[in-house]
């Protein structure tokens, strides 16, 4: 007992040496090996066993999807499954990094993340904010100038507060939990059940939107319809908890505050002011003092103990599957993580490279820990150590996308290059309300039965099907082909023969044969969820 | 000295509440996020077989025209109370069939709800909370659907027919969404494979082929949810001819009535048959802010009919006493009546009825004062209602899920189910 004892605290030591060691020679050593360090550094303390490194295959569509939301095409697969240069998976990275699919798949996820699924119709018909999105991260702007231009709200950003429309306590709860991974909302009735938050500093950031007015400039929509515009007056009316609430109730005005830090210092207001109208879009008039602006300021100032820790812990969910704190907006104290230095070296290098996210993500993906294989024993979806690759399923822009990369379907016009309604309505939202994956009935009632993926099976001159109908190769070659354009990787011995027998059956139409094989390859599990 | 459990592994109170001991699945597992094991709940619910139907009164319906009549008064309108078979309780005239049914139905007079338009009303008399609250919260039917459901059924667990709810399946996950079918009782789009048989076969085989190869390998949950749903399609398909009603109806069409509503009543009885756990029938329409008395005795003419004859051919085959039959609409109507002879939306009182599973029928459960404009005793909320539904069918009515980090009951605090219905 006491021999255990001694080594056990002498384990313990090491690993603090170790990992001060970490610390002082972390100045120089590139992200990816920190990562790599920490993670290894759990393993073995928590004595978990992970897998090995993902194949080539594995990993070309991961990272096809993860970066640019799509998975690559026949000619792409074959070149870098033949690649012998043992560089090929970096210079990958680095590719997928400049296409232009990479600025739109991250606006995709933005735009999601900002809107959510719901969006009201206005919103939704308008887009949301994810052109402005697109032209930003195709530029690398940083994150912390992304976030200050989205809420300053002045050129092409005004949807997200629109959305909120005279609800500023919803403009709270989504700024605070999305850039400063906070979830404030139970604090919005009563005082937080067991986080620090009250109700207090709920309205106390409250008041940096009560003052927002959403100016409709109606006309054509391509200008942006909505205008922000900001009060010189106006506070939040604190009226105590939610259940205490009875109309008529006075409340007490509550001043800005900072989450977990100083009141708002606002210069006082001449005694004769007036507050003037806003009912002209083309002439609205400035607030006296802006409490958004300081707002702004103040949640991408480098030394806001939320805002480097939000992104980096999100962005790295994005591409590890759980974030190192998980929930990825409920970075508590009370919210336990395995990897908290880990998080600390990633909020840290975030602030030292200025929020640069395509040298981040080019790190996350250049780490042993994303690379490594989707296969093995855990059942998880998201391992906890990340102790093998996380499984989730492709968004419905994802699927719609790679269904047309796998088919070889080409849209007919711009509007059919967006995900169509029913992908959003089937594959939109497969989780429950802890964030798993859940299959529905729907959406497989829609890809067995429906007439629309038969037509981007079957539909058009230089698709998939019409080459392996058309091709004149023997079947095996036919079926690598298959499995290289649809699962990007050649089939398993027992695949081959077992497709083979099917194409080659007598007992169907070749046609037909064909269809029901590249259907099974976009339905299978494999298809659906990026691993 | 050293503690040397890493600390995640402590059962902090905020990890005790979040359930996190369990690991995650989108498996078909019950109660998934539940505290208290909720999976023996699921298999006990399942085998007594419960079962629910909901006649949804789209629009809301007249209760001074129909179950709280007060005649004389000047909110009484032209119709007349009947009595029925039992004494004390009476109904409007043009439910005749209804009133030999009263032994069967707890008239629930009292109803003092919170919405009082259409799309928070019917968002809030399928959840039982308030729809600006934003919370994803479920339908009725998919909790229904979820703890009263057997997994392996070939049927979808929650369906419905019509107008009906607008809330879905919420943080139970689309595992639970209902599955909608047509006014006039036609399946949906893409329930009809466009292969024959055999083809459909094969290409079954070749798929489940593709999945037994990736599970050689792979063993994250998601893969068998996403198999699992797969095969949920297949099933329908086999099994959709209990939808076809039409070699019953020459038989039922007279006493069920020749209406939307009559057909999918009956359908309603035989998915009942089948093990369907809840199904959703909606009747158009009741939002009479005009014409009120000629768009309710319309109305009626089919309702009477349908919704007594359910009564009996439950009751024939030994149903009754194990599905609930509920009538109810998002909101009541005003006993005022406008200048259109119209009545309005009205939430301070209005009528539900229930009837079977359990529930003691024959009697009038709280009353209105002499207009019917107000509660007289025995207010009942919708939490309430909606605990006396879910325990009625071995549901527990504060039965907790998550979003995200934060708890959710399927009723609100303080919700009870209403005793001198359920015993």
């Amino acid at each position: 007992m006491k021999l255990a004892r001694l080594i056990a605290c002498k384990a313990i030591v090491l690993l603090a040496i170790v990992t001060f060691a970490q610390g002082d020679a972390a100045r120089g050593q590139p992200l990816r090996q920190l990562i790599d360090a920490q993670v290894k550094a759990g393993w073995q303390a928590d004595q978990v066993t992970p897998v090995g490194r993902a194949d080539d295959a594995a990993f070309l569509r991961r990272v096809y999807l993860d970066l640019t939301g799509d998975i690559p095409n026949y000619d792409d697969t074959v070149k870098f499954l033949a690649d012998k240069d043992p560089q090929k998976r970096a210079k990958l990275i680095d590719r997928l990094l400049d296409d232009p699919r990479y600025a739109e798949h991250q606006a995709d996820e933005w735009n999601l993340i900002l809107f959510g699924r719901h969006p009201s119709e206005e919103i939704r018909k308008l887009g949301g904010v994810r052109d402005w999105l697109a032209e930003r991260f195709a530029k690398n702007i940083p994150y912390d100038q992304l976030v200050r231009e989205l809420l300053l709200a002045e050129k092409g950003t005004e949807n997200f507060y629109a959305q909120f429309n005279r609800k500023p306590e919803d403009t709270t709860v989504a700024v605070t939990r999305i850039f400063l991974g906070t979830q404030l909302q139970c604090a919005r009735c009563h005082d937080h059940p067991f986080e620090r938050w009250t109700q207090k500093d709920f309205y106390g950031m409250t008041g940096f939107f009560v003052r927002l007015v959403v100016v409709d400039k109606g006309g054509a929509a391509k200008d942006g319809r909505y205008l922000i515009a900001e009060k010189s007056t106006g506070d939040v009316l604190f009226t105590g908890e939610a259940k205490d609430q009875t109309p008529g109730k006075k409340g007490e005005p509550v001043k800005p505050k900072f989450l977990g830090a100083a009141v708002l210092e606002e210069p006082e207001l001449p005694k004769d002011f007036k507050e003037p109208d806003f009912k002209n879009p083309k002439n609205l008039p400035s607030p006296k003092f802006s409490r958004k602006a300081k707002l702004a300021d103040w949640v991408v100032a480098a030394d806001n103990p939320y805002f480097a820790r939000a992104v980096a812990n999100r962005v790295w969910a994005q591409f590890l599957g759980r974030g190192i704190v998980h929930p990825v907006d409920d970075l508590s104290e009370k919210n336990p993580t395995r990897h908290a230095k880990l998080l600390e070296i990633l909020a840290g290098q975030m602030v030292e490279h200025k929020f640069d996210l395509k040298w981040y993500i080019r790190e996350l993906c250049n780490s042993e820990t994303y690379q490594l294989a989707a296969s093995g024993p855990v059942t998880d979806a998201l391992p906890r150590w990340y102790e093998r690759a996380r499984v989730r399923p492709l968004s419905a822009e994802e699927m719609f996308r790679a269904i047309h990369t796998a088919t070889g379907y080409e849209p007919k016009d711009k509007k059919g290059s967006r995900v169509d309604d029913y992908f959003l309505r089937y594959l939109g939202e497969p989780m429950n309300g802890r964030g798993d994956f859940q299959g529905s009935l729907n959406e497989h009632l829609f890809f067995n039965n429906s007439g629309n993926l038969r037509t981007m099976i079957r539909d058009g001159k230089n698709n998939l099907y019409r080459t392996i109908l058309d091709s004149k190769d023997p079947w095996d070659q036919k079926v690598d082909r298959m499995f290289l354009t649809v699962l990007n990787r050649p089939p398993r011995a027992e695949e081959k023969e077992r497709f083979v027998d099917h194409l080659s059956s007598a007992d169907g139409k070749p046609d037909v044969l064909v269809e029901e094989a590249i259907w099974v390859l976009l339905s299978c599990a494999e298809f659906r969820f990026n691993k | 000295m050293h503690n040397l459990c890493p600390k995640i592994e402590h059962v902090s109170r905020r990890a005790f509440l979040k359930g996190a001991l369990a690991t995650g699945t989108g498996l078909a597992l019950p109660n998934w996020g539940g505290l208290f094991n909720s999976q023996t709940m699921a298999a006990d619910t399942a085998k007594k077989r419960k079962a629910c139907i909901l006649i949804w009164a789209n629009g809301g319906a007249s209760q001074l025209d129909t179950f709280d009549m007060k005649p004389g008064r000047p909110t009484g309108g032209p119709f007349r109370p009947m009595q029925s078979k039992i004494p004390g309780i009476q109904l409007c005239e043009y439910l005749p069939k209804m009133a030999q049914h009263v032994d069967k139905l707890a008239i629930i007079r009292s109803m003092k709800t919170q919405s009082p338009d259409h799309p928070d009303g019917i968002y809030h008399m399928h959840t039982c909370y308030k729809m600006s609250e934003r919370m994803p919260h479920p339908e009725l039917g998919a909790m229904i659907a979820k703890y009263a459901g057997n997994i392996d059924a070939d049927l979808p667990s929650f369906i419905r027919m019509g107008p009906t709810g607008n809330a879905g399946s919420g943080y139970l996950g689309p595992q639970y969404e209902p599955f909608g079918i047509g006014r006039d009782g036609r399946l949906g789009g893409f329930t009809s494979a466009y292969l024959d048989e055999k083809e459909e076969k094969r290409r079954a085989e070749l798929f489940r082929f593709m999945e037994e190869q990736n599970g050689k390998l792979n063993k994250a949950e998601p893969f068998d949810s996403h198999r699992f749903a797969k095969e949920r399609a297949w099933k329908l398909l086999r099994a959709k001819k209990v939808f076809d009603i039409s070699k019953d109806w020459d038989q039922y069409k007279d006493r069920y009535g020749d209406s939307d509503l009559g057909r999918g009543l009956l359908m309603a009885r035989k998915l009942v048959e089948a093990g369907v756990p809840f199904i959703e029938i909606g009747h158009d329409n009741y939002d009479s802010h005009a014409d009120n008395f000629v768009c309710h005795k319309a109305n009626m003419n089919q309702l009477d009919p349908a919704w007594s004859t359910l009564l009996e051919d439950l009751g024939e085959r030994g149903l009754l006493q194990d599905t609930l039959v509920v009538w109810m609409g998002e909101v009541g109507r005003t006993p005022n009546i406008n200048n259109r002879a119209g009545r309005d939306h009205y939430i301070r009182a209005w009528t539900i009825v229930l009837a079977g599973a359990g529930i003691k029928g024959g009697q009038q459960y709280g009353s209105t004062d002499q207009d019917g404009k107000d509660v007289k005793d025995n207010p009942v909320s919708e939490g309430d209602l909606f605990s006396t539904i879910y325990h009625s069918l071995g549901v527990d009515p504060r039965v907790k899920h998550y979003v995200g980090t934060r708890p959710i009951w399927a009723t609100p605090e303080g919700s009870k189910p209403i005793k001198e219905l359920v015993g």
